[in-house]
């Protein structure tokens, strides 16, 4: 746990230290928005001052003058105010947009790895309410880290000049603020980042279920799970509350520290005041008040960046919170990860793909699911991968695809470790269809177009006659500009599988990787796609995992994960290449 | 993935009052709470009053001469305020957080009462912004408009009688300036702000989708190697709202300084009157006690003119929490019967398309599937299998036609009781991030353990489940993303079994599983589902299906085809 504190209290120091040049323009403005606030309230104090000695308030030739003035600084405040407050914003926008970049190439470096240890509405919760809720920290909290000594130390300064000993009342009560603060704030960043693992959750509650809301209503659960939805939203009120508890709990003492220095400040000057005023002279008596009402109406502006800091507090708490999430993400900048500058040896049938050794456990508690894995094959060649599901076919896939890299041993394409090859070079040899590929929403041609922004008119049709997209595109009502919603609304599940294969294919890179492409297509259909798969695969290198009876036309290596699941260790070997035999 | 702004089409968002008054409507139920935390708040705000009105009179006094304010007086209202502000605080913020709770499941509700037929061509992460993000900003109705607003009625006539006595002239300028602060300049900032801010609730719904797509595309983009691309159009809906956000504060400040100068026009009119410059004079110790009521005063209404210009905000994002349930999906007859005990099925003369410019789904389709049958429901991809599924659960209606459920139009019945009478496996398999256990029970929430385990074997993947470590409370990844697609499939297919529904409508429940065990699945069919109607839908036949009957779909119409 000390690690994982000191880790917050680094990440926290070093934001500071990034945002502090920002937030110096507002700490500019809130020394001289005091300065102002110092000559408007002695503007005031003279103002009632000569109000006591002029004998019958008779018009005095100062007044319109001080009024003006008085006027004047109200102005210059609240221009100071307002370009403080511009310039917050700013330095919390600034550093809004930093982190938030920050945060989004995290995401791309972990990969899809991550989205196997947190749900997608948490990494996004972390890029969007996470990020927003930093914008305290950078436009209040480091302001007011410095501004609540400068400004009450001159404030208690110029004080000091004129009635040292209300000074006094004001700085006491003014140091009760950080140790209430020191006190309350015990537990504000454990606070808040349970607050923000309540939202999280709420979060990654719904978006599951509203991905699936039709199964949800199909079963008739939807009142049980608006149940378990409030019992969420209840938590993050509790939560929510307890993080407030603690600003309010601040605030109250300062509003009480502000009172008993009002307070006692009237007290003590009242006495004064009151023993001159016995005393008759008016000069002495008009001065004495002049001072003791310059100093009470200097209590509230001293309190306000001691109230701005306590109020900023809880954005330093959702600091600290936000310094462990990002903790999980992972390290580095682009320019750390080591850029591989391996390249593979392409041939004119494509890549050769070799696994040596290879040995991989997704989850350690359950065991290896490959384990010594060797295999071969040669540029050009179609490998079928069979097996029961849960085999490894699809880890095998992935292994290739760059997601997952194996625990021992390793993956050579094209004669090239794929750990030594740059992320770019790994994307452009392969293309691939998952078992549920995604679909965005926008328009059919969009989503084929994602694999190359760039490829001509030809190069698409010839990807959609061969994923057989062209026969229900044109019964669509605008073709292949038919927009689909997310997840692929709109089209059947074979319509949507056959879109993805089109992108597959469009691609055209030299590895070409289709896990269960077949899913959901008749058999007709699928006859089809195999038909144009051997044409496609002419000059590339196709991994194809499948368990369609289809698959057996298929000339070529198979690799068969079943059999070799019969024993309690999984070792590899190659089924004999030249039979073409499919081992079921 | 494209620039358009995808969270929601603006012209379905109703702005203006009548999503804010149904907000207020929701609010009801909790009534007390909120209202307590209005009186608490007024009542901080008066004993702030007296406190400074009576440090002001004892100052003046003092100095003056004249009636000292007692200590007692000051001591009384100084602890009263503060403790006040604290209690209030708290019974504020706690009322408004169950309020917005109390939304959040409202919205879901009506989200799911809408959403038989999935979120259509709504975004995912739309509707999560919705929940999350509009809800929050409705915190804003009550915290900084309604309560405050009822501060500053309240601070007006205790304004009015504090000044009125001392100097008519000076109670109009202070009143009239007061009213300004408080009421007249929020309202020009709701009035300036309200486009720009809500269009900034709708940026932060495009961000919130973008990044969403990302996340939840992050392996297609890595094999298709759309990263730079990809964040890069996360980047431009960043700098969207970053620079709605940056024109927004401009306006929260120009706001803010011109309710701060209201403030300090009324204070200079008090001093003026004070001096006899212009107004007055004013006896000074009376002065000095009105200047300290002024500047409490005008401090409480202060925050008004920032909410204002936060109001288009809130009202918009009522117009969207609002607008949730209003139907993206297709037309449903809502019934009021029950469903029979009976669980015939027949098609009569049925008509459908999803869509007025998409080709006739159905076009006079009969059939008709006896009570405890089981049949095949074959044919081409997009032929509309999966479509009559749809109208048998009741998530469309047949434009043309009837259905008929055990004699009764299905039309007449009540859609959540026909759903009883009918277990229905999808062909995308949906499991919910959750553990298998839990997964499972939503098929059937009374199943005992046994129960579980039993239609786990049924499923073929009981050994799968039992070499868990933690059998069946492992945790399910997103989408089960722990289990392999076709183990994930079983855990569905149990689940389906599972709910002692009549009729089981399975759709292509064999995808990705290897022949054997779709072979072994289907053996086991026939038996484990004695006495119920079971509806397959599929490509083709294994062969060891018993099968009563098959029925092949093509234009539109059913064919009996031989078994």
């Amino acid at each position: 746990m000390s690690g994982d504190k000191m880790v917050m209290r680094a990440w926290t120091r070093a934001q500071s230290r990034l945002g502090r040049r920002q937030a110096m323009p507002v700490m500019a403005c809130g020394m001289l928005a005091g300065l102002v606030a110092v000559g408007q309230a002695w503007c005031v104090a003279a103002i009632l001052a000569k109000g006591l000695v002029g004998s019958g308030m008779a018009a005095w030739p100062g007044a319109g003058s001080l009024l003006a003035a008085l006027a004047g600084l109200a102005v210059l405040r609240a221009l100071f105010m307002a370009g403080g407050d511009v310039f917050a914003a700013r330095a919390g926008r600034s550093a809004r947009r930093r982190l938030r970049n920050a945060v989004l190439e995290a995401i791309l470096r972990g990969g899809p790895a991550l989205l196997r240890r947190r749900h997608s509405a948490e990494l996004t919760a972390l890029a969007v309410d996470r990020i927003e809720a930093l914008d305290g920290f950078f436009a209040r909290w480091i302001p007011a880290s410095v501004l609540w000594v400068a400004v009450p130390g001159l404030i208690a300064a110029l004080a000091a000049l004129v009635q040292p000993g209300a000074a006094g009342i004001m700085i006491l009560c003014g140091l009760a603020v950080p140790v209430g603060q020191a006190v309350f704030g015990i537990g504000a960043a454990v606070a808040s980042r349970n607050q923000f693992l309540a939202m999280t959750r709420l979060q990654a509650r719904f978006l599951d279920r509203v991905r699936g809301i039709a199964t949800i209503v199909l079963l008739n659960r939807a009142d049980d799970e608006a149940g378990r939805l409030a019992q969420a939203a209840d938590e993050l009120r509790r939560r929510t509350m307890k993080v407030l508890r603690v600003a309010f709990l601040s605030s109250a003492s300062i509003d009480c520290a502000m009172v008993v220095a009002l307070v006692l400040i009237v007290v003590r000057d009242g006495g004064i005041v009151a023993v001159l005023r016995q005393g008759g002279a008016s000069g002495p008596l008009a001065e004495a008040a002049a001072r003791s009402l310059f100093v009470l109406l200097l209590v509230p502006e001293f309190f306000a960046p001691l109230r701005a800091l306590a109020l900023a507090y809880q954005d330093r708490a959702h600091a600290s919170g936000a310094a462990s999430a990002m903790g999980e993400l992972p390290e580095g900048t682009a320019a750390d990860t080591p850029a591989g500058d391996a390249v593979p040896h392409l041939s004119d049938d494509g890549v050769s793909v070799d696994f040596e050794h290879v040995t991989f456990a997704w989850d350690a508690a359950r065991g290896p699911v490959l384990t010594d894995l060797s295999f071969s094959v040669r540029a050009g060649e179609i490998l079928t991968l069979v097996g029961p599901s849960g085999a490894g076919k699809s880890t095998i896939i992935e292994m290739l695809l760059g997601f997952i890299v194996p625990d021992s041993g390793r993956v050579m394409v094209g004669g090239v470790d794929l750990a030594a090859m740059a992320p770019a070079t790994q994307s452009g040899l392969i293309s691939w269809i998952g078992q549920k590929p995604v679909l965005f929403a926008g328009t059919l041609r969009e989503n084929i177009l994602f694999a190359r922004p760039d490829a001509d008119e030809a190069a698409l049709r010839a990807a959609l006659r061969a994923a057989s997209v062209d026969r229900f595109a044109a019964d669509l009502p605008q073709g292949l500009d038919t927009p689909i919603g997310e997840g692929g609304f709109g089209l059947s599940g074979g319509q949507a599988q056959r879109v993805a294969i089109a992108r597959a294919y469009l691609k055209d890179a030299p590895l070409l990787l289709l896990d269960e492409p077949t899913a959901h297509l008749d058999p007709e259909t699928e006859r089809e796609i195999f038909a144009s798969l051997r044409i496609l695969a002419q000059g590339r290198t196709v991994i194809l995992s499948s368990h369609a009876a289809g698959v057996r036309a298929f000339a070529g290596p198979c690799l068969d994960l079943g059999a070799l699941r019969c024993a309690e260790q999984v070792t590899g070997q190659m089924a004999p290449a030249e039979e073409g035999h499919v081992h079921v | 993935m494209s620039e358009r702004s995808l969270s929601g089409r603006a012209a379905e968002d109703r702005d203006g009052l009548t999503p804010v008054l149904r907000i207020l409507g929701l609010w009801k139920v909790r009534a007390p709470r909120l209202l307590a935390g209005g009186v608490l708040s007024l009542l901080a705000l008066m004993a702030g009053l007296v406190l400074m009105r009576g440090a002001g009179a004892r100052i003046g006094g003092l100095v003056f001469g004249g009636a000292v304010a007692g200590l007692v007086l000051l001591r009384a209202s100084g602890v009263a305020r503060v403790v006040l502000r604290y209690v209030e605080r708290l019974v504020t913020h706690d009322a408004m957080f169950r309020a917005l709770a109390d939304i959040r499941v409202w919205f879901f509700r009506r989200l799911a009462g809408g959403a038989a037929a999935g979120l259509g061509f709504r975004r995912a992460g739309d509707l999560l912004s919705r929940l999350v993000s509009d809800v929050e900003a409705l915190d804003g109705l009550y915290l900084r408009i309604m309560v405050p607003l009822a501060g500053a009625c309240v601070v007006l006539p205790f304004l009015v009688m504090a000044v009125l006595p001392v100097d008519p002239g000076l109670a109009v300028i202070v009143d009239g300036l007061f009213m300004v602060g408080a009421f007249v300049l929020p309202l020009a900032a709701a009035l300036m702000g309200r486009r720009e801010a809500a269009i900034l609730t709708h940026r932060l719904a495009d961000l919130r989708v973008g990044v969403l797509d990302l996340v939840t595309g992050l392996r297609e983009i890595r094999a298709f190697g759309a990263e730079g691309r990809m964040v890069s159009h996360a980047r431009a809906r960043d700098d969207a709202l970053l620079r709605g956000q940056a024109r927004q504060a401009r306006l929260l400040a120009m706001m803010g300084g011109a309710s701060y100068l209201c403030g300090q026009a009324a204070v200079l009119a008090v001093l003026a009157a004070i001096l006899g410059v212009g107004l007055g004079p004013i006896p000074a110790a009376r002065g000095v006690g009105l200047l300290f009521l002024v500047i409490a005063g005008f401090e409480s209404a202060g925050g008004l003119t920032r909410a204002g210009a936060l109001a288009g905000g809130i009202s918009r994002a009522a117009a969207r929490v609002v607008a949730v349930g209003e139907t993206d999906g297709p037309p449903v007859s809502v019934g009021t019967r029950p469903a029979p005990s009976g669980t015939d099925i027949r098609f009569e003369q049925v008509s459908f398309r999803w869509q007025a410019d998409r080709p006739a789904v159905f076009d006079g389709l009969t059939l008709e599937i006896r009570q405890g049958a089981r049949v095949a429901i074959l044919g081409p991809s997009g032929i509309g299998k999966s479509t009559l599924a749809a109208l048998l659960l009741k998530v469309a209606a047949p434009d043309a036609g009837r259905i008929l459920l055990g004699g009764e139009d299905l039309a007449t019945l009540e859609s959540g009781s026909v759903r009883q009478r009918m277990a229905w496996l999808s062909q995308a398999t949906h499991l919910f991030a959750d553990t298998i256990r839990a997964n499972l029970l939503l098929g059937r929430p009374d199943a005992t353990e046994a129960d579980l385990w039993t239609a786990l074997d049924r499923a073929q993947v009981g050994d799968v489940v039992r070499a868990l470590p933690e059998g069946l409370d492992a945790w399910l990844g997103e989408g089960g993303a722990s289990l392999s697609g076709g183990q994930g499939r079983r855990i569905a297919l149990a689940r389906t079994l599972l709910s002692d529904a009549p009729i089981l409508i399975l759709d292509e429940p064999a995808t990705g599983l290897d022949a054997e065990t779709e072979r072994e699945f289907l053996t086991t069919l026939y038996d484990v589902t004695a006495g119920r109607t079971v509806i397959l839908i599929a490509h083709r036949l294994v062969g060891v299906e018993k099968l009563d009957r098959v029925w092949r779909l093509s234009d539109g119409k059913a064919v009996a085809a031989s078994v």
